[in-house]
């Protein structure tokens, strides 16, 4: 009984912020590389498109349909953002949907472990997922004679602020949607014709279409990748101010909205 | 007068007066209300849980039961009505914080990751806790061991339970609460369940349970508060629940053909070809009707003894959705 007295005032948990977090990272990861389902969706698929790619345009050199870059030096940035976004968006509105369905948010919820406590455990985690997916994807790439990039302070910079918009974003749409048999089928549905008009499957030449989806969170994400991928290029300021900006977005309407519990209040 | 000694004397005296029992209740629910749209869920439920007891919230579905156990747990704003739990309001933001490291929780839903394994599952809600419990000692406790290394997914639907259990009880928590614990269990682990909470509460564990199951009341709940409609109908000792001892105990028989009801010793009437005496006086009804069969050489076929079952009173004090007005103790 004076165990709680004795320590009001203290937050009820027992671990520093570095070790807490580092504690849900490694459930996290543990938890999402024994399940088939993401290792394929954000590893093989990706690696897949890439390969394919390769095989098809591997011998195009630069061309100005790519805008000035050989396919694969187009295609290797997209589809590292692909993954990003599949890591950090797709995965985490479905998961957190399913998880707030069958009660596991709600369990979370009841325990002393602090909301942000759970929130960073998952951004650390899908930056991790991304960083991997990166690595193998620039990989292949070089097999296919992409070089190796050498900006690699603008590539984390970039990587960590796209992954932590859209990981908001990815919040934020967990938050709208109510059930999780729709969650997966809503989160693909406003990604998917982005990604194409964005330029990620095959370059946009129309400039009205660029310059709308120059403010949406997509292409800014493209781009900015592109640039210390494929251009040897240093951090696009511009680009990542608009993918903050989305996240920020994000950032708001998930702590407005997000429900811990599958009942509505 | 000695008011220079006490200082402020009338709340002094209100709170010896509340001192008398000795240990504040571990919860205390007055008069709480909340509505969901022009639902309302719960109108005006009190009842309080003292320190070490085991109370169950019974009702049919839709009886307010869940809401005002959400409520009691922190998860669910109410409308009025004061709540208290362990000396804090958990419908207070840093006090509802605290409270979650004091307190476990086992939800309806299974809620368990299912690519993790049993002892993963369990170090991890270990590591959200100030001093929780060893995991190998909580595995022991709900009868998962030797099922450490197996995932999730593996488990069986009441091996699940039992691990969602584990979750509950690894924070070592004061005050727990099972929301309808042994839904979906068979008998054996259902008697397992019932030991275990048994343990629990020997070991000092307050608990508050919700269950629409009578058999589970009885045999866990050493008081249960009786839900219909949003309002308590009925509160006490599963055993006096409803004036249930008070009332007239019922002995029934069958009598060999031909043998007429008018001919016993004591006045009974007919259900389904069953003889049915309702009595007062128990003892003495019985010994007549017995030494009368025995002088007559007549067999009383499937006698039984019995009073209004906590079924019954249940049944009656739900069946018409509940009083509008004040609670009563009893309808009959």
């Amino acid at each position: 009984m004076t165990a709680g007295a004795a320590v009001a005032g203290h937050p009820p948990y027992r671990r520093g912020f570095l070790r807490l977090v580092a504690h849900q990272v490694r459930y996290e990861q543990l938890s999402f590389w024994r399940n088939p389902q993401s290792a394929i969706f954000t590893f093989v698929f990706p690696l897949v498109f890439v390969t394919i790619m390769g095989a098809l345009f591997g011998s195009v050199g630069r061309s100005s349909y790519f805008g000035g870059l050989s396919a694969l030096q187009y295609y290797v940035p997209t589809i590292a953002a692909l993954c990003v976004l599949g890591s950090c968006y797709g995965q985490l509105a479905v998961a957190l949907a399913a998880r707030r369905q069958n009660g596991i948010l709600k369990r979370v919820r009841a325990t002393p472990l602090p909301a942000w406590a759970y929130f960073v455990g998952l951004l650390a985690h899908c930056v991790l997922v991304s960083l991997a997916d990166i690595a193998l994807i620039v990989g292949v790439g070089r097999l296919y004679g992409v070089p190796f990039p050498s900006h690699w302070p603008a590539i984390a910079l970039t990587l960590v602020l796209g992954a932590a918009s859209f990981c908001a974003l990815g919040v934020a749409v967990a938050s709208v949607i109510s059930n999780a048999e729709a969650a997966p089928a809503v989160a693909q549905l406003v990604l998917f014709p982005l990604l194409f008009l964005s330029g990620t499957y095959l370059p946009i030449h129309s400039a009205l279409l660029n310059r709308v989806t120059g403010w949406l969170p997509v292409r800014p994400f493209n781009e900015a990748l592109t640039g210390p991928l494929s251009r040897h290029t240093g951090a696009d300021w511009r680009q990542l101010a608009v993918l903050a900006a989305w996240g920020v977005i994000g950032a708001i309407v998930a702590i407005r909205r997000f429900r811990w519990d599958p009942r509505p209040e | 007068m000695h008011t220079e000694l006490t200082g402020a004397a009338p709340p002094a005296a209100a709170a010896a007066t509340r001192k008398e029992s000795l240990m504040p209740p571990a919860i205390s629910v007055t008069g709480l209300r909340k509505s969901y749209g022009s639902v309302q869920a719960v109108r005006g439920v009190s009842f309080c849980v003292r320190p070490g007891e085991i109370v169950a919230l019974l009702g049919p579905n839709g009886a307010g039961k869940t809401t005002t156990l959400e409520i009691v747990e922190g998860f669910r704003a109410r409308d009025g009505g004061a709540v208290n739990v362990l000396g804090r309001d958990p419908g207070d933001k840093p006090a509802a914080r605290e409270l979650r490291g004091r307190t476990g929780l086992v939800l309806q839903d299974i809620a368990v990751e299912p690519y993790l394994t049993v002892r993963e599952t369990i170090a991890r809600q270990a590591g959200y806790y100030r001093a929780p419990r060893a995991v190998p000692e909580v595995i022991g406790l709900v009868g998962l061991a030797g099922q450490e290394r197996r995932k999730v997914r593996a488990l069986s639907g009441g091996q699940k339970r039992r691990l969602d259990l584990a979750l509950g009880l690894i924070g070592n928590p004061e005050l727990l609460y099972l929301d309808e614990p042994t839904t979906g269990f068979d008998p054996a682990a259902r008697r397992g369940a019932w030991e275990l909470v048994r343990g629990l509460r020997a070991a000092g564990t307050t608990i508050l349970l919700t269950t629409h199951d009578m058999a589970e009341a009885q045999a866990l709940a050493d008081r249960v508060v009786l839900l219909s409609s949003g309002v308590v109908v009925a509160e006490g000792p599963p055993a006096a629940l409803g004036g249930r001892d008070a009332e007239r105990a019922r002995i029934s028989f069958r009598l060999p053909p031909g043998v007429p009801v008018a001919g016993l010793p004591v006045p009974g009437g007919m259900q389904n070809g069953v003889v049915v005496v309702e009595t007062a006086r128990l003892t003495d009804d019985l010994h007549r009707l017995t030494s009368w069969a025995m002088r007559h050489d007549v067999a009383l076929s499937a006698l039984t003894v019995d009073r209004p079952s906590l079924e019954d009173v249940y049944l009656t004090l739900t069946a018409d959705g509940g009083p509008s007005g004040p609670p009563e103790r009893s309808t009959r």
